[in-house]
C-alpha cells in the first residue's frame, strides 16, 4: 500500500509540471497583460496612458521579460515557497489566498460529506422500497437537485435569507467576527454561515449519487448470492447492509474522485456567487485583470487539491474492495 | 485481515449514524445565523457631550478664512470667533490618558484653520460607517471619501476654485508664476508637520524619477519645459512655468492631492518624513517596488492628511477600516473637530450584485458607488423596512454610451464619410432616443446629445438638443444628399459601389447597455446602414481603440462639468479621442506623430491652446464655451442619453447629505459634499 502512495505521488510531479505550463500559457493568451488593464482603468480618468509610463511599470513588474523567463521566476518562487506577487492587492500571493483556500476546501469537504451523508441512506431506502411513494418523491426531489445549477439555487438562497429572514449578506462571520480570535462562538458562527453554501453546493453531487446508489443496489439485490443469504435465513438487514451495499458502494468511491472537479469549481461559483470568500471571488478578478501571478497561483492549488482527491478516493476504493490490487 | 474487516463495516455503519445525526442538526439551524448578527447599526460610542456652545474664554481667537477668488459657500466668511475646540469622545479619552496631545496643539494655527459649514446642522460624534466595495480595481471607493488636494472644486462649479491644504494663491503679473500659501501647523495624521519639503520630495523624488514617472505630467510642463519648483519658507512654494498655465488651479483641485492616488500615479505631495526611508535614492537597500507598496493608499502605515486613516486593510477578513485621524484640520463654525462619525467600515465583497442586495437589505449606511439603477424598484419595496431612502443624483454624464465615428480611420471611403459632418448629423438624428432610455434606464435619463451639462460653465444654451432628436427622415435625406444611394437590397453604397458598412466594437458584453447598443444598430440598419456590432472585454477592446483600428468605438461620456481638465471629446487630445485618435496623438505629440487635423478640429486644438495659456477664468470660460459648441455642432461624438441618476442609499439617520447634487469624478464625488460633515442622529 505504502509504495502504491509513493509511486502515485511521484507521478503527479510530472503531471504538475505540465499543468502549471498550461495554465501560466493560458493565462498569458489574450494579448492584453495586467498594465494594459491597468492602463485602461487609469486612462478612463485621466491619467496619461503614454508607451512610456506603460514600459515603466512592465518593467516594474518585471512584465518586459520573455514569457519563459517570467514562467521560470514564478517556478523557481515556488519551489521556495513564494507563490508571486499580486499587481493588484499589491501584496504577496501567499499571505493573500492562504485563508481563502482553507475556506475553499473546508467547503468541499462539508460538502462531500453533506452528500455521502445524505444520499447513502436516501439511495438504499430508494432500492429497498423500489416504486414506493416515498422512492417516488425522492426520485423527484433527486431529478431536482441535479437540474438545478448550483449558482441559481445560491441566487434564491440570497433572495430568500436577505428579503424574507433580513440575514446579512455576504461573507462567511457575523460583522465583528472576522478578526476575533478562534473560539467555539466563532466555530459555530462559521458553521452557521457555512451551511447553506454546504447544502447548495453537495445538492446537485447528492442526487447523482442517490440515483447511483439505488441502481447498483438494485444490481446487487437481483444476484444470486444475495438470495443464498436470504436462503440462508438471514435477517433482511443483514442481508443488505452486509452483503449488498458493502459490495454497491464500490462505484460510488470512484464517483467521488469525479465529483472533486465539480465541487471545486462549484465552491469557485458559489464564492462570487455568494460574496463568500473562497477563493473564486479573487480568481475571477485576477483572471479577468490578467493578474497572472495570482491566478496561476490559484489555478495551481486547484490542480493540487484535484490530484490529491483522486488519489485520497482511489486508496479508498483499494481499501474498502479487497479485490483491487496494487500494481 | 480482521481488522480491514471491521473497519469496514464500521465505516459503513458510520455514514448511516452521520446521516442521522445531520439530519437533526439541519432541522435545528433551518434559519441560519439568526442569532448570531443584528445588521450593524451606528456603533456604540455615543458621544458624552453633543457639542453644545462653548464657555467663553478669554482671548477668543479670530478666525480668517481668506478665499481670495470669492467668497465660496461651504467655508465660513472671514472673522468668525472660536473660542474653543472640541472633539470626538474617542480622542478626549486619549487625550487624557496622555496618548494625544490636547485638540488645539493637533490643529493648525487658529488663524489657519478650516472652517467648514456643514449642509444643513451641526452634527454629533460617533458612530460607523458602513459602506461595501469589490477591491482594489473598485477605482477609488475609499479615495473617494477622504480626498484632499492642494485646492478644492467648489460645490456647484460655476463657482469659483476654493482653497484648501493651500489658504491662498496669487499669480505673478506676468501670468507664469503661482505662489501657494500653506496653512501654517497643518499636521500629517501622525503627527508631523506638512511643509513644503513634502511637496518638494513628490516633485524632485517622484514626479522627476524617471522610474516612478516616466515623464512629468503634461500640466506641469508649459512650452515643452517642467516647472521649477521654489521653497520660499517652510510654509511657502512658488511654481515657476515657462508661460501662462491656464490649468494649474484646476489641475491642482484635480490631481494636488496625495501622490499616487490608486493606480493614477498623480499627486502633488508625499509624506517625505515616511517614504524617504524607502526611496532608493536615500536607501539604496530598498526599491522602487517597496517604494510603490509603501506610498500606497491603502498601506495603513502611511500618514495621511485626510478625515480618516486607514487603520486595518485585511482583503482575508474583507474588511477595509478607517479610523478618524486625530490631526484632521477642518472645523465647524461651533469649533468641533471633523470628522463627525468615527469610523468608516468597507466590506469587501465579491461581485456588485452583493452590494446592491446588502444596501437592499439596510446592511449600508450611505452607498454611492455600484448601486445599479435598474433595480430601483427593489431598492423602494425594502426602503421601508431597511430604514433608508433612496437619492436620485444625476451623474456629469454627457452620454451614458456615446459613439464614435473614427475620422483618422485607415480605409478611405469610411474615412471620408465619418469625416463629412452630414454622415455624422444622419448617425445621430437615426437614433430613437426616447426608446433607448425607457430600455436600458427605465426612463430616469435624458436623451440628449454628447455635450457638457447645463450645470457646466461651458454650456451654452440648447447644445445638449442639436441633432439629439429621433428623425430618420431627415437622417435619410442627408445621407441621400452624400451621395450615397440605396441598392436594389435596400442598403446604401458608396459612389463606388461598395456598401456602407462599419463595425461598432465595444467593451460592453452584458446588461442593458447591451440593449441599449442592439438598439442603436437597428436604428442605424434602419437607414440603410450595414451595420455590425462585436463585442469584447476591456482589456481587449482598449489597446485595439486607442491604436487606430476600430472603425466605430463606444464608450460612455463621463466629466460633463469640467471636461477642460482632460477635453478627450470636445479636441483630439490623444490617442482616447476616439473620434479622431490620430489627429489625437499628433497633438499631444507637438505634430511629431499622427497625422495633421483639418477643419473644426484643427480649430478646436488651438482654442484648447488659448485655454491652458489664459489665467483670467472669464476668458477661458468664454474659450471653452466655443470649444463646446464646435464640439456639439459638429457633432464629433454622437450621445444617446446622459445625466442618468447614480442612485445613492441612505441610511435614515445619516445626516447631511443633500437631496440632490451633480456627481463627477472629476470632483471625486462623493468627496467635494464634504464626507468629513455627515453623521448619524443618534436618540
Amino acid at each position: 500500500m505504502l509504495a502504491y502512495i509513493i509511486r502515485r505521488l511521484a507521478a503527479m510531479i510530472p503531471t504538475l509540471i505540465i499543468a502549471s505550463m498550461l495554465i501560466f500559457a493560458i493565462i498569458r493568451l489574450p494579448p492584453a497583460d495586467f498594465v494594459t488593464t491597468l492602463v485602461a482603468q487609469a486612462a478612463q480618468s485621466g491619467s496619461s496612458s503614454d508607451q512610456a509610463s506603460m514600459a515603466a511599470l512592465r518593467h516594474q513588474y518585471g512584465l518586459d521579460q520573455p514569457l519563459y523567463v517570467q514562467y521560470l521566476r514564478w517556478i523557481g518562487g515556488l519551489l521556495h515557497g513564494d507563490l508571486g506577487y499580486s499587481f493588484e492587492w499589491q501584496r504577496p500571493v501567499g499571505p493573500l489566498i492562504q485563508a481563502q483556500l482553507l475556506y475553499t476546501v473546508l467547503l468541499s469537504l462539508a460538502s462531500m460529506v453533506f452528500m455521502w451523508v445524505i444520499a447513502l441512506p436516501i439511495g438504499i431506502y430508494s432500492a429497498t422500497h423500489q416504486y414506493s411513494l416515498l422512492d417516488h418523491l425522492l426520485t423527484l426531489i433527486g431529478f431536482l437537485g441535479l437540474s438545478v445549477p448550483d449558482f441559481m439555487l445560491g441566487l434564491i438562497y440570497l433572495f430568500i435569507s436577505a428579503f424574507y429572514f433580513h440575514q446579512p449578506v455576504g461573507g462567511l462571520f457575523s460583522p465583528g467576527m472576522e478578526s476575533a480570535p478562534w473560539s467555539l462562538a466563532k466555530a459555530l458562527d462559521l458553521f452557521n454561515h457555512l451551511i447553506w453554501p454546504t447544502i447548495i453546493l453537495g445538492l446537485g453531487g447528492t442526487a447523482q449519487l442517490i440515483r447511483i446508489m439505488r441502481a447498483n443496489l438494485l444490481d446487487i439485490l437481483g444476484q444470486q448470492f444475495i438470495t443464498t443469504a436470504r436462503a440462508k435465513g438471514l435477517r433482511e438487514a443483514v442481508v443488505i447492509n452486509k452483503y449488498a451495499v458493502r459490495v454497491a458502494i464500490n462505484p460510488l468511491i470512484s464517483v467521488m474522485g469525479m465529483q472533486i472537479p465539480n465541487l471545486i469549481s462549484g465552491a469557485t461559483i458559489l464564492g462570487i456567487v455568494l460574496s463568500i470568500p473562497t477563493v473564486g471571488p479573487l480568481l475571477l478578478r485576477a483572471l479577468i485583470d490578467v493578474d497572472m501571478y495570482l491566478a496561476g497561483s490559484i489555478l495551481l492549488f486547484a490542480v493540487i487539491l484535484l490530484m490529491v482527491g483522486n488519489l485520497i478516493a482511489d486508496i479508498c476504493l483499494a481499501w474498502v474492495d479487497p479485490r483491487i490490487r496494487y500494481e | 485481515m480482521c481488522t480491514r474487516h471491521l473497519s469496514r463495516r464500521s465505516f459503513l455503519a458510520m455514514t448511516a449514524a452521520a446521516a442521522s445525526v445531520f439530519a437533526v442538526g439541519a432541522c435545528g439551524s433551518s434559519a441560519p445565523a439568526s442569532p448570531t448578527s443584528a445588521p450593524a447599526a451606528p456603533a456604540a460610542a455615543t458621544p458624552t457631550a453633543a457639542p453644545t456652545a462653548a464657555a467663553p474664554t478669554p482671548t477668543p481667537v479670530a478666525l480668517a478664512t481668506p478665499a481670495p477668488q470669492a467668497a465660496a459657500p461651504t467655508v465660513a466668511a472671514s472673522g468668525t470667533t472660536i473660542r474653543q475646540f472640541k472633539e470626538a469622545p474617542m480622542l478626549a479619552e486619549l487625550v487624557k490618558q496622555g496618548k494625544l496631545p490636547p485638540v488645539e496643539k493637533r490643529l493648525p494655527d487658529p488663524e489657519d484653520i478650516l472652517v467648514v459649514k456643514p449642509l444643513n446642522e451641526i452634527g454629533q460624534y460617533g458612530g460607523t460607517w458602513n459602506q461595501a466595495f469589490t477591491g482594489p480595481a473598485d477605482f477609488h471607493a475609499f479615495d473617494r471619501n477622504t480626498y484632499e488636494a492642494m485646492l478644492r472644486w467648489p460645490a456647484d462649479l460655476r463657482n469659483p476654485i476654493e482653497p484648501n491644504l493651500a489658504k491662498k494663491w496669487e499669480w505673478s503679473d506676468d501670468n507664469k508664476t503661482l505662489t501657494l500659501y500653506l496653512r501654517k501647523g497643518l499636521k500629517w495624521s501622525d503627527g508631523e508637520p506638512f511643509t513644503v519639503d513634502d511637496i518638494l520630495f513628490w516633485w524632485n523624488d517622484i514626479e522627476l524619477d524617471k522610474n516612478l514617472t516616466p515623464a512629468p505630467h503634461a500640466e506641469y510642463v508649459v512650452n515643452g519645459k517642467p516647472m521649477e519648483v521654489e521653497k520660499v519658507d517652510d510654509y511657502t512654494v512658488r511654481l515657476h512655468y515657462a508661460g501662462p498655465n491656464g490649468l494649474a488651479l484646476r489641475m491642482l483641485a484635480f490631481h494636488g492631492g496625495q501622490w499616487p492616488t490608486a493606480f493614477e500615479k498623480f499627486g502633488f505631495y508625499a509624506p517625505k518624513h515616511y517614504l524617504q526611508q524607502f526611496h532608493p535614492k536615500y536607501n539604496p537597500k530598498s526599491d522602487y517596488k517597496t517604494f510603490a507598496a509603501k506610498a500606497d493608499d491603502l498601506n495603513p502605515e502611511r500618514p495621511v492628511l485626510w478625515p480618516w486613516r486607514i487603520t486595518e486593510w485585511k482583503p482575508n477578513e474583507n474588511k477595509l477600516i478607517a479610523e478618524r485621524n486625530p490631526y484632521y484640520w477642518k472645523v465647524d463654525p461651533e469649533g468641533n473637530q471633523y470628522p463627525y462619525i468615527d469610523r468608516i467600515y468597507m466590506h469587501l465583497v465579491a461581485n456588485s450584485e452583493v452590494i446592491n442586495l446588502m444596501a437592499a437589505n439596510g446592511q449600508l449606511d450611505f452607498q454611492f458607488r455600484n448601486i445599479d439603477v435598474s433595480k430601483y424598484s427593489v431598492f423602494s419595496e425594502k426602503a421601508k423596512a431597511g430604514n433608508f431612502h433612496i437619492l436620485k443624483w444625476p451623474a456629469a454624464d454627457g452620454s451614458e454610451l456615446a459613439f464614435f465615428p473614427n475620422q483618422t480611420i485607415d480605409d478611405p471611403d469610411l474615412r471620408s464619410a465619418f469625416r463629412d459632418v452630414r454622415f455624422r448629423q444622419a448617425l445621430s438624428l437615426a437614433i430613437n432616443r426616447d426608446q433607448l432610455n425607457q430600455v436600458a434606464y427605465l426612463g430616469l435619463g435624458t436623451p440628449r446629445a454628447a455635450t457638457v451639462l447645463p450645470q457646466s460653465p461651458y454650456y451654452s444654451e440648447g447644445i445638449d438638443q442639436l441633432y439629439a432628436t429621433y428623425d430618420p427622415k431627415k437622417a435619410e435625406q442627408l445621407l441621400d444628399e452624400m451621395g450615397l444611394k440605396k441598392n436594389a437590397d435596400g442598403i446604401r453604397t458608396f459612389p463606388n459601389g461598395k456598401p456602407v458598412q462599419f463595425l461598432i466594437e465595444s467593451s460592453i458584453t452584458a446588461g442593458t447597455g447591451l440593449d441599449a447598443l442592439q438598439l442603436v444598430v437597428k436604428n442605424w440598419q434602419a437607414i440603410g446602414l450595414k451595420v455590425d456590432l462585436k463585442t469584447m472585454d476591456r482589456s481587449l477592446y482598449w489597446p485595439r481603440a486607442i491604436g487606430n483600428q476600430v472603425q466605430m468605438a463606444t464608450w460612455g461620456i463621463d466629466r460633463g462639468l469640467e471636461p477642460m481638465v482632460d477635453p478627450i471629446y470636445q479636441i483630439p487630445f490623444d490617442n482616447r479621442s476616439w473620434f479622431a485618435p490620430q489627429w489625437g496623438v499628433w497633438y499631444n505629440t507637438g505634430g511629431q506623430q499622427g497625422e495633421k487635423p483639418e477643419g473644426p478640429a484643427a480649430q478646436v486644438q488651438q482654442l484648447y491652446d488659448q485655454f491652458k495659456s489664459t489665467v483670467d477664468s472669464a476668458k477661458q470660460i468664454e474659450i471653452g464655451k466655443q470649444i463646446c459648441k464646435i464640439a456639439a455642432e459638429n457633432v464629433f461624438a454622437i450621445g444617446t442619453v446622459g445625466m442618468v441618476p447614480s442612485i445613492v442609499i441612505v441610511k435614515n439617520n445619516f445626516m447631511n447629505v443633500p437631496e440632490t447634487a451633480v456627481t463627477d469624478w472629476i470632483m471625486f464625488s462623493p468627496d467635494n459634499l464634504n464626507p468629513f460633515q455627515f453623521y448619524f442622529k443618534q436618540s
